[in-house]
């Protein structure tokens, strides 16, 4: 479904990625673990379009996204849960989804925040809050559900449990279980892995901006531990 | 108490007129972050239009107040779309470009029309009398379609999907793109609306107040102050502040005199800005 090959990101005078490959499947969950500053967030903005590349490519279902603007990318069907949730912090829990879901008609608008509402209680109870007023937990469930608002195939989540609470970290987890039960193909990031480990099917090791190991998420748990990840 | 009701009505039509003008001015810089200097020239604009659609197309009075608002708002739209757009991360050349088409549309107005206010009456004319009090059918016209309009933008901003979208990128641009917003539709879309409404502000103020080449003037330095008091990019902030300041204006020319409301109302904004630097309703801070 995502194919990124020999991909090179400069911010600046800094290289960010250095020949990084990843490709995602249909159906998987895969996670990009490594230390802050390895390349993780770096690899979903240059996905998402909000980096440029200089060399190498990013494939989305045999389209190839070289030149392709942010929102039409994201129009592709890339929905995106950035680092830090970044939740439209004087628009209502409503507004927030809905505007993650512009121009598919009241219709599939209902549909969308009905079946999210079923899935995120929260998103219910707080409909008219703005979010900005919102703990980090539930303001990172309101920025799943914006991503989440026109059901793309592809879902890309930066540090989903960056500085939550426990009780929410088992919360999250639940909510993206709930999303790989309707078929969402997920690439995550988490410097916080052993959470996401228990989610992911497949995983990358990042380091200085490359790719170090890949494997499936038992080589991934026992590369990360060495390295000291967990 | 006759004067006092008289000049709470001018204050609330001031206000209204105000509110208009604002609005587009905050949206503007709300969702493109440029500082739109020529707000003015589309007021001017829109006035000299309705002027021109009234008395040489002979068209009826309502008919070109609409036709000036289109002018207006496709104008703006092409504005946005050929030249705002390429540059619009870059403060100084859009504060450039905005004030440069400002000169432009206010000397095109000064080379065509001439220099001289224009014959340009309200086609309403009579006073509504309750009481003691006596208000004039233009005014309460105009009060009312601005009134209108305002909820009309409220309504577009908070119920709609586009106003919803608009309201996102204001808040976030780079993250509504990445929601699959569109940029490149929607600042040209919103540029119009508030060009549109400076010229629709334009077309039903101009007869009653005065319509010269220059009277963009007094209007910029007008939007920008109630933008600044109601706090930057805030719509509720820059309604409130817009009748704030009109009601300021009705009232000092009243009881202190024409000189001394721009003083009256400049402290004011000076006291208000010393207490709260954000504006009245400036931005909350995003919380991490």
């Amino acid at each position: 479904m995502l194919i990124v090959e020999g991909l090179d990101v400069r911010y600046g005078g800094i290289t960010a990625l250095r020949g990084v490959s990843v490709r995602v499947d249909e159906g998987e969950t895969v996670l990009l673990v490594g230390a802050n500053g390895a390349g993780k967030s770096s690899l979903i903005n240059a996905v998402i379009g909000t980096v440029p590349s200089v060399a190498g490519f990013v494939r989305f279902q045999g389209r190839d996204l070289g030149g392709m603007t942010v929102d039409r990318r994201a129009r592709a069907g890339i929905g995106y849960s950035p680092e830090g949730r970044r939740v439209f912090a004087s628009m209502s829990v409503l507004d927030n989804v809905l505007a993650g879901a512009f121009g598919v008609g009241r219709q599939r608008q209902r549909e969308a925040w009905d079946w999210l509402c079923s899935v995120f209680p929260i998103l219910a109870e707080r409909q008219a809050q703005p979010a900005g007023q919102l703990s980090g937990g539930q303001q990172q469930i309101v920025a799943f559900a914006r991503a989440m608002a026109s059901f793309p195939p592809l879902l890309l989540l930066d540090e989903p449990f960056l500085g939550l609470a426990p009780v929410w970290i088992k919360n999250i987890s639940d909510a993206i279980r709930a999303l790989q039960a309707r078929g969402t193909t997920i690439l995550m990031t988490e410097q916080m892995a052993r959470p996401a480990l228990k989610l992911a099917t497949r995983g990358y090791v990042m380091r200085g901006g490359e790719v170090r190991r890949e494997g499936p998420v038992g080589v991934i748990r026992d590369v990360a531990l060495a390295e000291e990840y967990l | 108490m006759t004067s006092f009701v008289t000049a709470t009505l001018i204050g609330v039509s001031l206000g209204a007129q105000y509110a208009l003008l604002a609005l587009g001015f905050t949206l503007i810089f709300g969702i493109l972050g440029v500082v739109n200097f020529a707000h003015g020239g589309f007021y001017v604009l829109g006035g000299y239009a309705a002027y021109w659609f009234v008395s040489a197309a002979g068209l009826p009075y309502p008919l070109a107040v609409v036709l000036a608002t289109l002018v207006t708002g496709i104008l703006g739209y092409l504005f946005e779309l050929l030249l705002i757009e390429r540059l619009v991360d870059d403060h100084l050349a859009t504060l450039m470009l905005t004030l440069g088409l400002y000169l432009m549309l206010s000397t095109g107005i000064l080379i065509t029309f001439g220099p001289e206010s224009p014959l340009f009456e309200f086609p309403l004319n009579g006073t509504l009398r309750a009481g003691p009090f006596y208000f004039p059918i233009a005014n309460l016209v105009v009060l009312a379609v601005c009134l209108l309009a305002i909820l009309g933008v409220y309504a577009l901003i908070f119920r709609t999907d586009l106003g919803r979208a608009l309201r996102a990128l204001a808040d976030d641009r780079q993250v509504a793109a990445a929601q699959g917003l569109r940029p490149r539709l929607l600042f040209p879309l919103a540029f119009a609306l508030a060009c549109g409404l400076a010229g629709m502000t334009g077309a039903l103020v101009t007869p009653i107040l005065s319509l010269a080449p220059h009277v963009g003037d007094p209007v910029l330095a007008t939007s920008f102050l109630i933008v600044i008091l109601g706090g930057l990019g805030s719509i509720g902030g820059a309604t409130v502040a817009a009748f704030l300041v009109g009601l300021v204006e009705a009232y000092s020319s009243v009881y202190l005199g024409g000189s001394k409301g721009a003083l009256a109302l400049f402290v004011l904004v000076l006291i208000i800005l010393v207490v709260r630097p954000s504006g009245l309703f400036g931005r909350i801070a995003r919380e991490a």
